[in-house]
């Protein structure tokens, strides 16, 4: 009976954590934790909208396993924290997730950093493109620069709505 | 691997140990789920508004509930403390500034009183004070018409929900008087659903059908501007539309350029008014900012009337649009700056070249046309027939159409200083040949000096000059404050005591 128990506890947990949608490359799996309402607004209100969701930046793309690895690894990490109700009010990348995004910037903008006409007409263009992050200078791109828990009231995201099913809310209210 | 009932039977300890430790993981688990549920809910309560905002809801408090930042910064709209050179956002009496006006306008409201207006938030009070709208006594008295009002108030698409867009359309401004109190706010531009920016008012949606446009398929920068060209564009009404009623109509089928409006104006051979001096069929352009704004190159490289005059703000880490709207040489850092690069005076300086340069021939342009007037006003004294006049007084309303499209868009001096100039040189051109004709005529009538330019140096003298009794109507509009408008804000109390929602100021 125990076993059943922890089974349904297990299988309910599931559910009511979209623990299934975490496989997905979905950026509305993000904002299962509410708290990821900023980042999702000012994505989706900038231009990286239209070529990359939340995994193309945040997770590394070398290989599959390693892909799936550092996901797991971040998302118990940030699982961990909402549960338990730690996280800070502005919420900074760590050094490993700055590695990733960092790694995800040249996977797409390699010519960019290394434009011949750039780097035989500007000044040490070789050096100031590739001796620091991107965002040291691209501070904007793409969330903006203030990223506080409450820096986007009104915007809309596509939160998770109420798990109670329809019909059973229905059958409630009767 | 031994089966675990073998194992218990060996060590009956072993089956109490897994009963305590399934029962701590089942607690343990169950603590998380509970963690997980809790957090999920509050999911549905992020950005839960405070109250319910209903579809025509006319009170702009009740939308400030939910939007304190957009709300406050709208009310700041109330500020009259910032001059321009020409403009800003206080009261400035026009026809003081420029009492030639005065003669233009002879027979026709504007000669009685006309300011350049403030804010917003002063829509309503100043309609109920200007002295154009007359001192109505009850419902059907006054000299306005209600479609007067369809500009002033987000009272405006909830009337015309509950009475029918022609219904509005009839009857006598005084006869809204009590239905429409709140100035033009946040119904006016905003879905009370989703608040995407919509068009609450149908002349504009008419205007854009007619010529084969659909205005639900505007982008989201485009509305940035299509909201504010439901009101700041050229309109007349038609009185043939729909029978007793004056139906707002904008002049557009044939284009938006000066030519074309007054193209379309003539083929339906529309005039505002006949001059009280020469009895010309005049036309009174509004105010097409709209239209001027579009011919110019702020327009061309897809700039909003928002991104100047309500421009993004930051406060406390959020990023909003500012509701102030105001005139950007007030804000250049959030407007002009966000594009150039150069100093705030340097950029004011650039604007008032412009307008110092269009202005300067504009005048030049509002000389001629009081000499016109009161050359045609000494024709008809010395025997004029009407054959000898029509195309004189076609000159003349053609002439100061092209200067009225010019002045009465209040922005177009920078908006589209080039377009501006050169609608007011076609205006010289017109009005220059315009007195050819009429010197010639005089001429012919025996009259061969000079007709003296009237003495209007003031607002005073050129009322005076055309025959206004401005004591009169003065004491007519204090009548009317005294005894009408309060009755009017008491019944507009009493009624929005019954809404639903309540504001709690």
């Amino acid at each position: 009976m125990m076993a059943g128990i922890f089974a349904g506890l297990f299988f309910f947990l599931i559910y009511i954590s979209k623990a299934h949608s975490y496989l997905s490359d979905e950026p509305e799996t993000c904002v299962n934790c509410h708290i990821m309402a900023p980042q999702y607004a000012t994505w989706s209100h900038g231009s990286h909208r239209e070529y990359a969701n939340c995994n193309d930046c945040h997770v590394p793309h070398n290989n599959v396993f390693n892909k799936y690895f550092f996901k797991a690894k971040d998302g118990m990490r940030h699982a961990s924290m909402f549960a338990l109700r730690l996280e800070p009010q502005v919420i900074f990348i760590h050094e490993a997730g700055q590695e990733v995004v960092h790694q995800n910037c040249i996977r797409c903008h390699s010519k960019l950093l290394l434009n011949p006409k750039l780097v035989s007409s500007v000044e040490n263009q070789k050096v100031h493109a590739t001796d620091r992050l991107c965002w040291e200078c691209h501070r904007e791109v793409p969330h903006g620069r203030v990223n506080s828990l409450s820096s986007t009231p009104n915007a809309r995201v596509p939160l998770p709505e109420s798990p109670v099913p329809a019909w059973l809310k229905e059958y409630l209210s009767e | 691997m031994k089966p675990v009932s073998h194992l218990i039977e060996n060590r009956p300890w072993m089956a109490w140990l897994i009963f305590f430790v399934t029962i701590v993981v089942v607690f343990l688990v169950g603590l998380l789920a509970s963690s997980v549920i809790e957090r999920r809910a509050e999911a549905v309560f992020v950005n839960v508004p405070k109250t319910e905002i209903s579809q025509f809801e006319p009170r702009n408090a009740v939308w400030g509930e939910n939007y304190p930042r957009e709300f406050q910064s709208y009310y700041q709209t109330a500020d009259t403390t910032f001059a321009s050179k020409y403009d800003g956002s206080r009261m400035i009496d026009m026809l003081e500034v420029d009492p030639r006006m005065v003669v233009l306008w002879a027979g026709y409201a504007f000669s009685k009183d006309y300011s350049q207006g403030r804010g917003h938030f002063y829509a309503v009070e100043d309609i109920r004070n200007t002295l154009r709208t007359g001192a109505p006594t009850n419902d059907t008295d006054g000299p306005q018409p209600s479609t007067c009002w369809t500009c002033k108030s987000p009272d405006v698409p909830r009337l015309m929900n509950e009475k029918g867009v022609e219904e509005f359309y009839k009857g006598k401004w005084s006869g809204l008087g009590a239905e429409v109190v709140n100035p033009i706010g946040c119904a006016d531009c905003h879905d009370s659903k989703t608040m995407n920016l919509h068009i609450s008012r149908p002349g504009l949606i008419e205007a854009f059908a007619r010529q084969g446009k659909d205005i639900t398929k505007a982008s989201h920068q485009e509305m940035r501007t299509l909201v504010c060209a439901q009101c700041h564009v050229e309109y007349y009404f038609d009185k043939h539309k729909v029978e007793g009623a004056n139906y707002l109509t904008f002049p557009w089928d044939k284009g938006m350029s000066a030519e074309s409006i007054e193209q379309y104006y003539d083929e339906i051979e529309f005039s505002d008014w006949t001059h009280s001096l020469s009895k010309a069929p005049m036309l009174k352009a509004q105010h097409p900012e709209y239209e001027t704004h579009s011919m110019g190159i702020h327009a061309e490289r897809g700039v909003s009337c928002a991104d100047c005059h309500m421009p993004y703000k930051s406060e406390g880490g959020q990023k909003f649009t500012d509701h102030h709207i105001q005139s950007p040489l007030n804000n250049v850092a959030n407007s002009c700056q966000v594009c150039h690069r150069e100093e705030t005076a340097k950029l004011i300086q650039n604007v008032y070249d412009r307008q110092d340069k269009v202005i300067e021939n504009r005048d030049k342009l509002e000389i001629m046309l009081v000499h016109a007037h009161v050359e045609a006003r000494k024709a008809w004294d010395l025997g004029a027939t009407e054959a000898q006049m029509k195309e004189i007084l076609q000159g003349i309303r053609h002439a100061q159409w092209r200067w009225d499209f010019a002045a009465a868009s209040h922005g177009a001096s920078f908006h589209a200083p080039l377009e501006t100039s050169r609608i007011i040189s076609t205006g010289l051109n017109i009005a220059g040949e315009t007195r050819i004709k009429l010197s010639r005529l005089l001429a012919t009538l025996g009259f061969n000096q000079e007709v003296p330019y009237p003495d209007i140096d003031t607002k005073a003298k050129a009322q005076e000059f055309i025959g206004l009794d401005i004591k009169k109507l003065k004491e007519e509009k204090q009548t009317f404050k005294q005894n009408v408008l309060p009755k009017w804000i008491e019944a507009a109390e009493k009624r929005e005591a019954g809404y639903s929602q309540k504001v709690e100021l």
